[in-house]
């Protein structure tokens, strides 16, 4: 059972409860109970709010949000592709995600695309699509995203048997929007001097958004805002940090970088920020699916996508605009779109002022003693610059 | 473009293609594909030479780019990849130009192949190109490596992005992309494209695609006619020389010798023993090395579906823009970049029977991530007719990876494995 409230409690402690049972959360669980669908999907170029307008629980697939053998991962996708594919792998072929009533996918980068394929042949999902992803966003571009967002919106129609209405995908542009709203109003407390909350904390929160019906998650978030605003509590910290680079889920990263005195008060992630930030933009112009698909492939872009400079100025906007005094790169190894930017996105940080501490990691490495050994050292240097 | 960098690997590169066809002109028994395939390297890589001198345009391109527009443009191509990959199969040493690409900041992640152009760019042995074109196909890191090879040589460039999959409107964003990229090409070259030009590299692609499927169908045949990695001359040029009259030349010369070969009931070992499909390219440092080992345990590759097999596919002339895309999709390698669907795999094992392979031969590109993360589906699936598979971790071009005793020590072990079956 959910609960809700409990007093003397932070609200925190309700999201990481529900990252702590992950992937059977009792959200899901109590979903399934209700003979209701759940469906997977796998990067955030999959519009989630076609999934939740047919009254289906969208989740994201990742792996555990901590370290852990990979030795079926390792056994399927080979080793030399990513941690994450392999970890949520790993998940799906041990039965954890037996809950799941099918999978979609996107054609973003090589590692989910076979994750994708090998999820398909090895774990027979009910209901699979994928969509093809332009890496363009010319209009021609966004008329072939369009395209594959009908194609999906109707290919899950005929599996559910009915037809998901334009009211439906209204209602469900509102319930997201008022995510990313209230993301925002969060994200928004990180750009104060002393931020009431830690990179750590707002990735539970966020890793939660992913496991939870979306009203609730949005029930929750507004309620920890309040509770955030009534409270004293506030960071100082040593240097203000920007991460950007993988898929990342593991806060204990985060914390390990925050307990060296550092504060990570943005990211660009698509766990995160690039999840998050854009809203659907509804006119009178556009059908509900148009606005979603413009708004998916116009977000925040992920390394996959041409020209790179769309990702690197708004890294450098979000830099800026949280007063970052440095920026962590993760990397994770064999994550090849990041690995291609990484060049030409340290010249470009470096042009505008923000070193940059670049790092390879395994997904959700809790950040072992080189890594604490490294960021302490950039940190010395990120204050002796200051002096 | 500047051709005068420190040792010019594409000199070196004219010069090793030369000294060989040389070389197999002074042997009698040289079969003529060999003769003309040694020519058309000479020719290619000389070409980009003498490109500045006549002030033709050259293109530096990634893999599996349709290079028929560039030729149809008269623009010199220069395939990326394949330059570095000669630059192991006949200069043996690409050290110098991954370190190079570490040096830009490229990691390990990075396939060596796109390492060791930034690097080559980077430290001048590869000759500056006017422009570069890359695209989505095949893989991350060829969608990837333009813009650093833009800015390394301070030249524009264009992207051509290849749908994942095929639908009809997915085949016209193509037909769109590749009008923007001819549009790119004559903006930036100052060349109007020929279409009447483009219409007849068509209709030699048309030729050249049926070319390589009676090929393939020509390996059928037990023992195998083709040499047992000979498959890579074929690579070489449906890569590099798409829609020209020398390709044509070269594969009908092939054809030749095989359907003699085959008629006569020959085979291009004296005692063929094991019939072998091959899921992905050898370490091209050890190219030769690796022949070696496989004509001495009279194995031959004899099929490999990512590379050579061509689909039936029928282009038109008359519709050239359409055909280029049409042809783009037909390419093998669209079998590793698009959804793996049950044809797909289907089609991998029905090969199999078809060739009558003894065994299957994945050489695990460290950086490909496309075919490693299939080795057990197609382990499992070439299971189930009782072929086994062989999986051998390297580098394509990075001679640290692996040797050639590693490779002698598991091909034995494999082929002993076969022999007790």
């Amino acid at each position: 059972m959910v609960v809700e409230t409990r007093p003397g409690t932070s609200v925190l402690d309700r999201f990481r409860e529900v990252n702590a049972a992950f992937p059977r959360t009792a959200e899901i669980m109590e979903w399934k109970k209700a003979g209701k669908k759940v469906i997977g999907w796998l990067c955030t170029y999959v519009p989630e709010e076609v999934i939740h307008a047919a009254g289906v629980l969208p989740i994201r697939i990742t792996g555990y949000s901590r370290e852990m053998e990979l030795d079926d991962g390792n056994a399927y996708l080979y080793i030399n592709n990513c941690s994450f594919t392999r970890s949520c792998f790993q998940l799906g072929i041990r039965g954890e995600y037996d809950f799941l009533d099918g999978v979609v996918g996107g054609s973003t980068c090589d590692g989910v695309r076979r994750l994708f394929d090998l999820w398909r042949i090895y774990l027979k999902p009910g209901f699979w699509h994928v969509l093809t992803v332009p890496r363009k966003t010319t209009e021609r571009a966004h008329a072939l995203y369009y395209d594959q967002c009908r194609r999906f919106k109707e290919h899950f129609g005929e599996y559910l048997g009915f037809e998901i209405t334009d009211e439906a995908l209204k209602h469900s542009i509102e319930v997201m929007n008022e995510q990313r709203s209230l993301m925002r109003k969060l994200y928004e407390l990180r750009k104060l001097d002393r931020p009431p909350i830690s990179g750590a904390e707002t990735m539970e929160v966020l890793n939660a958004s992913f496991r939870m019906t979306k009203e609730r998650f949005n029930r929750w978030l507004g309620e920890y805002l309040d509770e955030l605003a009534g409270s004293d509590r506030v960071y100082t910290p040593r240097a203000r940090l920007m991460v950007v680079g993988s898929v990342l889920t593991n806060a204990d990263f985060l914390r390990s970088i925050e307990e060296l005195g550092a504060l990570v008060v943005t990211d660009e992630l698509c766990t995160s920020t690039r999840y998050w930030s854009d809203p659907v933009v509804v006119d009178s112009e556009k059908s509900p699916l148009e606005a979603i698909a413009r708004r998916y492939l116009d977000n925040f872009p992920c390394a996959r996508m041409y020209p790179s400079d769309g990702r690197f100025n708004r890294i450098i906007q979000l830099a800026r605009d949280f007063r970052v005094d440095g920026v962590v790169s993760e990397i994770i190894r064999y994550c090849v779109p990041y690995a291609h930017d990484l060049p030409l996105l340290i010249d470009r940080l470096k042009e505008n002022g923000f070193p940059v501490l670049a790092l390879d990691v395994e997904y959700n490495t809790s950040g072992s003693g080189q890594i604490r050994t490294r960021v302490q050292a950039f940190l010395e240097m990120l204050e002796a610059k200051r002096r | 473009m500047t051709v005068t960098e420190k040792k010019s690997r594409i000199e070196s590169l004219a010069r090793s293609a030369r000294m060989v066809l040389r070389m197999v002109q002074g042997r009698p028994q040289t079969p003529r594909s060999d003769i003309i395939y040694y020519r058309m390297l000479a020719d290619y890589y000389t070409r980009i030479l003498n490109a500045p001198a006549q002030g033709r345009p050259v293109v530096a391109h990634t893999v599996f780019f349709p290079t028929e527009i560039l030729y149809a443009m008269d623009i010199v191509p220069m395939h990326t990849e394949g330059t570095t990959w000669f630059s192991a199969l006949f200069l043996g040493n690409t050290g110098d130009m991954l370190a190079a690409g570490a040096e830009q900041g490229l990691g390990p992640e990075v396939c060596s192949a796109h390492r060791a152009l930034a690097g080559g760019f980077a430290n001048g042995t590869l000759s500056r190109p006017d422009a570069v074109l890359w695209s989505n196909l095949v893989c991350d890191n060829t969608a990837k490596s333009g813009e650093l090879l833009e800015k390394i040589n301070r030249c524009p460039g264009y992207f051509l992005d290849h749908p994942f999959q095929r639908s009809a409107d997915e085949e016209r964003y193509l037909v769109a992309e590749l009008a923007d990229l001819i549009r790119f090409l004559e903006e930036r070259t100052g060349r109007k494209l020929n279409m009447d030009r483009l219409s007849e590299t068509v209709t030699r692609i048309d030729r050249e695609i049926r070319l390589l499927r009676e090929i393939a169908d020509l390996r059928k045949a037990v023992p195998s006619p083709f040499g047992p990695m000979s498959f890579l001359k074929l690579v070489g040029v449906d890569y590099m020389f798409t829609g020209q009259p020398e390709a044509i030349e070269y594969l009908e010369a092939v054809r030749d010798e095989l359907a003699q070969m085959v008629g006569q009931g020959r085979g291009c070992l004296p005692a063929e023993r094991f019939r072998l499909m091959l899921l992905f390219i050898p370490p091209l440092y050890l190219h030769g090395a690796i022949e070696k080992i496989l004509a001495q345990f009279g194995a031959v590759m004899v099929t490999e579906p990512y590379f050579t097999a061509w689909p039936e596919v029928s282009l038109d002339p008359s519709y050239p823009l359409e055909s280029v895309a049409r042809k783009c999709y037909a390419n093998p390698p669209m079998r590793m970049y698009q959804p793996l669907d049950d044809s797909i795999i289907r089609f991998f094992t029905e090969s199999g029977r078809e060739y009558r392979i003894d065994g299957a031969v994945n050489f695990a590109h460290v950086a490909c991530r496309h075919t490693c993360a299939t080795v057990k589906l197609f382990k499992d699936e070439f299971n189930r007719i009782d072929v086994p598979l062989l999986n051998l971790d390297c580098d394509i071009l990075d001679p640290t990876s692996t040797t050639e005793d590693d490779m002698r020590a598991r091909f034995e072990q494999f082929f002993e494995m076969l022999e007790d079956r």
